[in-house]
């Protein structure tokens, strides 16, 4: 029963790092319509200036994030100034294969200049684990469900209620109306794609003391952060933590029970079951999965 | 591609110069006579490897595009269907010691089936649901070619013996396995040059552009799309066996690796979607120019050739959506302007 309970607590925790990493996907797709494959190579990125922060600066990760956010979200700006926003009026295949080019440019200058070794942050605390009654838990992934969690309300606060939050969902509902009322729509894709990045920069600093990173960090989590998107609904956010810790806990449940190689299979597997039976995910829209790309 | 690019200046022996939907030009069959004569040709070993693989390449460039341009089946796992068929006739030679001439029809048959079943599964699915599906489904097949360890080898993989003989599909001669590529690039052109011109072709497009109007004119859209499927994972599956009979070593990771899907869709789009010549265009132009940079500037920096790929995928999106063939026809039709 205890296995049991510590399986479903730590894979709930990991989850809910999934979820933050996830978010600004769903947060871009949401609103822009498109899906940005070079997702996991900005987390890649915003994990090595975290990483590079906390060897060469003595800090650590999580004052990191005090740079490195708004480092990202400055790359998210020009990222979407330089690729995104030409893209969107074009076919929307070319956002696709744009942000696929990237994510391969990204991925190997990273090669280029950090070579493929694997850095790590040193664990905080010396590496002992918090205990919870009869369940224990790293430090690092109950700071990063705090941060999951807590991010999750303020996006949620800050759409429902904001002038910001307001015009985005205007946007969203139907982009020419809400520009006929004199919302810059160009600025609002704008802000929320280098928003989203902003996300992936506070999803890194919170995952360098976890992972390690590499050049190809990225792949292995994007895979992941889209399994949740989907899972959660897209341009859900309460969706994506949903999504989320359900993904942790299948993969800490599966890795355990069954075999850790077949851990990942598992969530391949619930995510084409989901699609098949319920392609809007666990709190999306009605019939967002057959909406094209641009339609 | 249009047909009022009928005027007499165009044709040369009743063939128009440039390609057209539903006929043979000028320009594909000279390119024919360069590969023809490319394979003939007496050539340092590793220029012999670029242009077999240069035509591999864009016979499975070609396969893509049947599902991706002609469907607008954007797939982003055709690496399982590839992996499939490597798989299948490799199982089948080193396990049963049935030939690859057998094994390579088997694991394309096997890989149609689940191309079929993939897109009946996705039916509902569109734009990145569907990519993403495609996705999802190649890291099972992965996964689990990795774990079968029994049948396929597990991560060690599966190794054919270098035993050259025709029986085996395995040749001491780069010229041999050269003829071998070019055959299935020429076959696969005809057949998605037959595809692009009949009924066929037309409703797949239909069915790309409009998929209401298109059901409304009485075509089945989730036939169309399944079959487009169906035949694109063929054709696939039979380059994966040709691949292992030319490589004669498999393993998950390389045979089903993400990164391999992508680079079935790059092509493609690189070249231009949507046509037979862009695909073929789209391997021709890039994997030489890969092959050579990873040769000369691999050893330099590593990753410097795939950086440079990135950025020109980026450019060539944003800049020419068209592609190579695109950038062709654009050429062809202020040509045509002139001559009137």
């Amino acid at each position: 029963m205890t296995t049991v309970g510590q399986l479903v607590f730590s894979g709930i925790l990991i989850g809910s790092i999934y979820a933050l990493m996830s978010v600004g996907l769903t947060l871009v797709f949401g609103v822009l319509r498109v899906v940005n494959f070079a997702h996991g190579e900005f987390l890649m990125l915003a994990m090595y200036g975290a990483w590079a922060i906390t060897r060469f600066l003595g800090l650590n990760p999580y004052i990191a994030i005090v740079a490195v956010v708004p480092a990202m979200f400055l790359f998210g700006m020009l990222v979407h100034r330089l690729m995104i926003s030409p893209a969107l009026d074009k076919p929307h295949l070319v956002v696709v294969f744009a942000t696929m080019g990237l994510s391969i440019l990204m991925q190997n200058v990273a090669l280029m200049l950090m070579s493929a070794d694997l850095f790590d942050v040193p664990p905080l605390l010396g590496g002992r684990s918090w205990t919870f009654g009869p369940l224990y838990a790293k430090p690092e992934l109950v700071i990063g469900f705090l941060v999951a969690v807590a991010c999750t309300v303020a996006l949620q606060w800050m759409i429902k209620s904001t002038y910001l939050g307001k015009a985005i969902r205007a946007t969203v509902q139907d982009g020419e109306a809400a520009q006929l009322m004199g919302i810059p729509v160009p600025r609002i894709f704008l802000i929320t794609f280098a928003g989203g990045s902003a996300l992936v920069g506070l999803a890194a600093c919170i995952m360098t003391p976890l992972f390690s990173v590499f050049p190809t960090v990225g792949l292995n989590f994007v895979l992941i952060a889209f399994v949740v998107v989907v899972l959660g609904g897209m341009g859900s956010i309460e969706g994506a933590l949903l999504g989320g810790i359900c993904i942790g806990v299948v993969q800490s449940l599966s890795s355990y029970y069954i075999a850790p190689a077949y851990g990942q299979m598992f969530f391949f597997i619930l995510f084409l079951l989901v699609m098949i039976f319920r392609p809007t995910g666990l709190l999306g829209q009605k019939g967002t999965a057959n909406i094209g790309i641009n339609d | 591609m249009s047909t009022h690019a009928m005027s007499p200046l165009r044709r040369i022996g009743g063939l128009p110069l440039m390609p057209e939907r539903g006929t043979a030009s000028v320009f594909e069959l000279a390119l024919l006579l360069i590969c023809a004569a490319l394979v003939v040709v007496r050539l340092p070993q590793n220029i012999q490897d670029v242009i077999i693989l240069t035509y591999l390449w864009a016979g499975l460039a070609l396969a893509w595009n049947i599902a991706g341009g002609y469907a607008g089946l954007i797939s982003f796992g055709h690496a399982a269907f590839f992996g499939i068929g490597a798989y299948t006739s490799t199982i089948l030679g080193v396990k049963a010691e049935i030939t690859p001439w057998i094994g390579i029809w088997l694991g394309g048959l096997l890989s149609a089936a689940c191309g079929t079943l993939l897109a009946l599964i996705c039916a509902r699915l569109r734009g990145p649901f569907f990519i993403l599906s495609t996705l999802a489904a190649a890291e099972v097949v992965r996964i689990g070619a990795l774990n079968w360890a029994a049948l396929t080898g597990g991560p060690e993989g599966l190794a054919i013996l270098p035993v050259p003989s025709v029986g085996n599909m395995v040749f001491a001669s780069k010229h041999a396995y050269a003829v071998l590529m070019l055959g299935y690039l020429v076959v696969v052109y005809v057949a998605a040059k037959f595809i692009e011109g009949s009924r066929y072709g037309y409703r797949l497009f239909a069915v790309r552009d409009d998929e209401d109007a298109a059901s409304a004119a009485g075509i089945n859209p989730l036939l169309m799309r399944a079959s487009a499927m169906g035949i694109s994972a063929f054709i696939t599956g039979i380059g994966g066996s040709l691949f292992a009979q030319y490589f004669l070593y498999l393993d998950p990771t390389h045979v089903i690796s993400p990164e391999l899907s992508f680079q079935f869709a790059l092509l493609p789009a690189l070249g231009g979607l949507g046509s037979a010549i862009g695909p073929v265009l789209g391997s021709f132009a890039i994997t030489p120019l890969s092959e050579l940079l990873r040769s000369y500037l691999g050893h330099a920096a590593h990753g410097l050739h795939l950086a440079i790929y990135g950025g020109v995928v980026i450019v060539v999106m944003l800049y020419f959506p068209g592609g190579i063939a695109g950038v062709l026809e654009r050429f062809n039709r202020v040509q045509r302007k002139d001559r009137r």
